[in-house]
C-alpha cells in the first residue's frame, strides 16, 4: 500500500497556493462552520478547506460522497481533523481507494487556528446551525457555547402528525404542527394575531432562544400527505416563521433528529407539556421584510437587481408536474432563477448532505453565483407553498446574507390567481 | 432455495468482504449485472418515491411465483436493488409479505449506508411488499 506524507504548517501554507491541492476537513460538520470543538483559538476551517466528515466513513458509499464534492484520484490531498489517528485512518481509505498521492496535516489547533494571521473562514451566523452535542449540552446543563440566555424551547417540528412526536422526540422537547403557524387554506404563514397566540401558546417570546428539529422520514410523492415524511423541511418552514414574527434567537439542529441518533443520544416518547407565556414581547411581525407576497413577487422580477429564486425540482420546473397532489397547474413563473432543491417538492437533497445536515456552504454558494445568485442582489426564494424555499432562505441567511426574503405564496398562490406561466425547456 | 437460504448465502459472501469499500465494490459490480427494464416500464406508475436516485420497479405473477424487474439510474441503488431481486424473485407472494429481510442488518446495509441511501433501501423494500401484497 502506498503511504501518506505528514505535513508541516509551513509546507501547508506553500502548498495551499497550488490549485491542485484539495485540502479536506474530516472533522464535523459543525466544526467546520465554525464551532471550536476542541477549544481551539478560532473557529471554523482552513481556508478553501472541503468538509467530508470522518464520520461518512464509515458508509459504503463514502466514495460517492467523495466524488461528489469533486475530489478527484488525480488531486493531491492534504487531510487535517482533530485526532492524528482518525486522520490518518481516513488517509488510509483514501489510498484504498486509488488516491495516490496524500499528505496529512497534524497542527491545526496548536498552529493554524492558534496563528491569527493563517487564513481561515467560517460560515457567518454558524451559531444558529447547532450540533446534537450542543443541544445535549443545553439540555443537561442549561448551558452551552455562544448561548447567553435563560430561557430556550426546543421544538419537535411535523406536519399534521404528533404520533411522529409520540414515537420519539428530543427529551424536553414540545411538539409543533406546521399548522399552527400556516394556513391549510393558503399555506402562507398564519396572520399576526394568530402567531402572537400560537407562538406564546408554545411559550416562545422574542427573547427566548428556539431551537427547532424535525425527522425525515422518506416523503413518498404518492401518499396523500407526503409532507407529514418530511419534519425536518417542516421545522426550516417554522423557523423562517418565528424569525418573521421577530423571534431573535432562532436556531435549527443540524441535521435534524437523524444527527441527534447518529450521536448515540436517546430520544423519549414522554409528552413534555408547554409553558405558554402572557406575552411575546413585541410587535408581530417585527420582521415583516422577510416575507413578500404576490404583488411584490411581480415588482421583483421587473427588477434588475432582484431575483426571484425558484426553489423546486426540475420536473416542475419545466412543468411536467405541479409538485404536489393539491395544486393542479404545471409550469413555472416566468424570469424566476432555477435553484434545483433535488428530486421533488418534499426533498432537499441538493441542499443537504447524505446524513441531512446541511450541505458544505460553500458549494451551495457556488452553484449560487453559477447563475447570478449572490448576496448584492435581493433574492426571494419560493418553492410550491414555502418549505422549501425556507430551507434555502436559511442557508443564505446562515451565510450572512442580508438581503432575502421568501415569497411565501410561491407557485401555489401564483397558479391559483392565473398570473402567466411557462413549461417546457427554459429559452 | 427459500428466502433465508439465500439470505444466508448473501451473509456468507459478505463475510469475506473486509471493508466498506470492498462490499462497495461488489455491491456496484452486481449493479453491472443487473438486466436494465425495457423503457416501456419506466412509468410514473412504476416510480419508488423517497429514494435518493430515480428507481422504478414492476411485477408479474406466474403459477403463484412473482417476478420483479427494477432498473435505476444510480449503479449502487442498482446494485441493493440485485441484491434484493435475488432473494424475493421467483417466490411467493405470501413469504414475500411473511419474510424478514435480516441480511440487512448482518451485511451492514442498515448501518453503514449513508441515511438517505438507507431510507431509499427501506422505500424499496416497502414498494416489493406491497406489490407482493397485491399478488396474493
Amino acid at each position: 500500500m502506498e503511504h501518506f506524507k505528514e505535513i508541516s504548517t509551513e509546507q501547508l501554507l506553500y502548498k495551499i497556493k497550488n490549485p491542485g491541492v484539495k485540502i479536506i476537513d474530516i472533522r464535523s460538520a459543525d466544526a467546520y462552520n465554525g464551532w471550536k470543538e476542541e477549544n481551539e483559538k478560532r473557529g471554523g476551517h482552513i481556508k478553501g478547506a472541503k468538509s467530508l466528515p470522518a464520520k461518512w466513513a464509515k458508509y459504503i458509499d463514502w466514495i460517492e460522497i467523495v466524488l461528489s464534492k469533486e475530489i478527484s484520484p488525480k488531486d493531491f490531498l492534504i487531510i487535517y481533523g482533530y485526532d492524528k489517528i482518525q486522520t490518518e485512518k481516513i488517509a488510509n481509505q483514501f489510498i484504498k481507494a486509488g488516491y495516490l498521492d496524500i499528505s496529512v496535516y497534524h497542527c491545526f489547533v496548536n498552529e493554524w487556528s492558534a496563528n491569527e494571521e493563517l487564513p481561515m473562514e467560517k460560515l457567518q451566523k454558524y451559531t444558529q446551525l447547532v450540533s446534537p452535542v450542543w443541544l445535549n449540552e443545553l439540555i443537561t446543563k442549561s448551558s452551552a457555547p455562544e448561548y447567553n440566555n435563560n430561557k430556550y424551547v426546543i421544538c419537535h417540528a411535523h406536519y399534521r402528525n404528533k404520533e411522529d412526536y409520540e414515537k420519539g422526540h428530543i427529551p424536553g422537547a414540545v411538539e409543533l404542527d406546521t399548522l399552527c403557524l400556516e394556513s391549510p387554506e393558503t399555506w402562507n404563514r398564519r396572520s399576526p394575531a394568530e402567531l402572537k397566540i400560537e407562538l406564546e401558546n408554545l411559550g416562545i417570546t422574542c427573547d427566548t432562544t428556539v431551537i427547532l428539529y424535525g425527522r425525515f422520514s422518506y416523503p413518498d410523492n404518492n401518499d396523500p400527505f407526503p409532507g407529514s415524511s418530511a419534519g425536518h423541511l417542516g421545522a426550516t418552514r417554522c423557523a423562517f416563521i418565528m424569525m418573521y414574527a421577530g423571534v431573535k434567537d432562532v436556531r435549527l439542529l443540524n441535521g435534524g433528529l437523524q444527527s441527534w441518533i447518529d450521536e448515540g443520544f436517546e430520544v423519549t416518547s414522554e409528552e413534555n407539556r408547554r409553558q405558554p407565556v402572557i406575552d411575546f414581547g413585541n410587535i408581530i411581525p417585527s420582521c415583516p421584510e422577510l416575507a413578500v407576497d404576490l404583488p411584490e413577487a411581480v415588482e421583483i422580477l421587473k427588477a434588475i437587481n432582484k431575483n426571484l429564486v425558484c426553489v423546486r425540482s426540475w420536473k416542475e420546473f419545466i412543468g411536467e408536474v405541479s409538485g404536489y397532489n393539491y395544486i393542479e397547474k404545471k409550469g413555472r413563473i416566468p424570469g424566476a432563477i432555477f435553484a434545483n432543491c433535488g428530486s421533488d417538492a418534499y426533498h432537499m437533497e441538493n441542499y443537504r448532505n447524505l446524513d441531512h445536515t446541511t450541505r458544505e456552504y460553500h458549494e451551495i454558494e457556488k452553484i449560487w453565483r453559477e447563475t447570478g445568485i449572490t448576496p448584492e442582489k435581493f433574492n426571494a426564494f419560493y418553492c410550491g407553498t414555502g418549505w422549501r424555499a425556507s430551507e434555502a432562505f436559511f442557508n443564505a441567511w446562515l451565510m450572512g446574507w442580508s438581503n432575502i426574503a421568501v415569497f411565501d405564496g410561491g407557485w401555489f398562490e401564483w397558479s391559483n390567481n392565473n398570473y402567466p406561466f411557462e413549461t417546457g425547456l427554459p429559452k | 432455495m427459500t428466502i433465508n437460504e439465500i439470505q444466508d448465502k448473501i451473509i456468507e459472501e459478505f463475510s469475506l468482504l473486509e471493508d466498506g469499500l470492498e462490499k462497495y465494490k461488489y455491491i456496484i459490480n452486481l449493479g453491472k449485472s443487473l438486466e436494465p427494464l425495457k423503457k416501456e416500464y419506466r412509468t410514473e406508475e412504476n416510480l419508488i418515491g423517497g429514494c435518493q436516485s430515480e428507481v422504478w420497479l414492476k411485477a408479474k405473477i406466474k403459477n403463484n411465483k412473482i417476478y420483479f424487474a427494477a432498473d435505476s439510474d444510480a449503479l449502487i441503488t442498482k446494485g441493493i436493488i440485485a441484491l434484493l431481486l435475488r432473494i424475493v424473485n421467483n417466490q411467493s407472494p405470501g413469504d414475500i409479505i411473511n419474510c424478514e429481510l435480516y441480511f440487512i442488518n448482518r451485511i451492514g446495509l442498515s448501518s453503514n449506508l449513508s441515511p438517505v441511501r438507507g431510507n431509499g433501501l427501506f422505500a424499496i423494500i416497502n414498494r416489493i411488499k406491497t406489490l407482493a401484497g397485491n399478488n396474493l
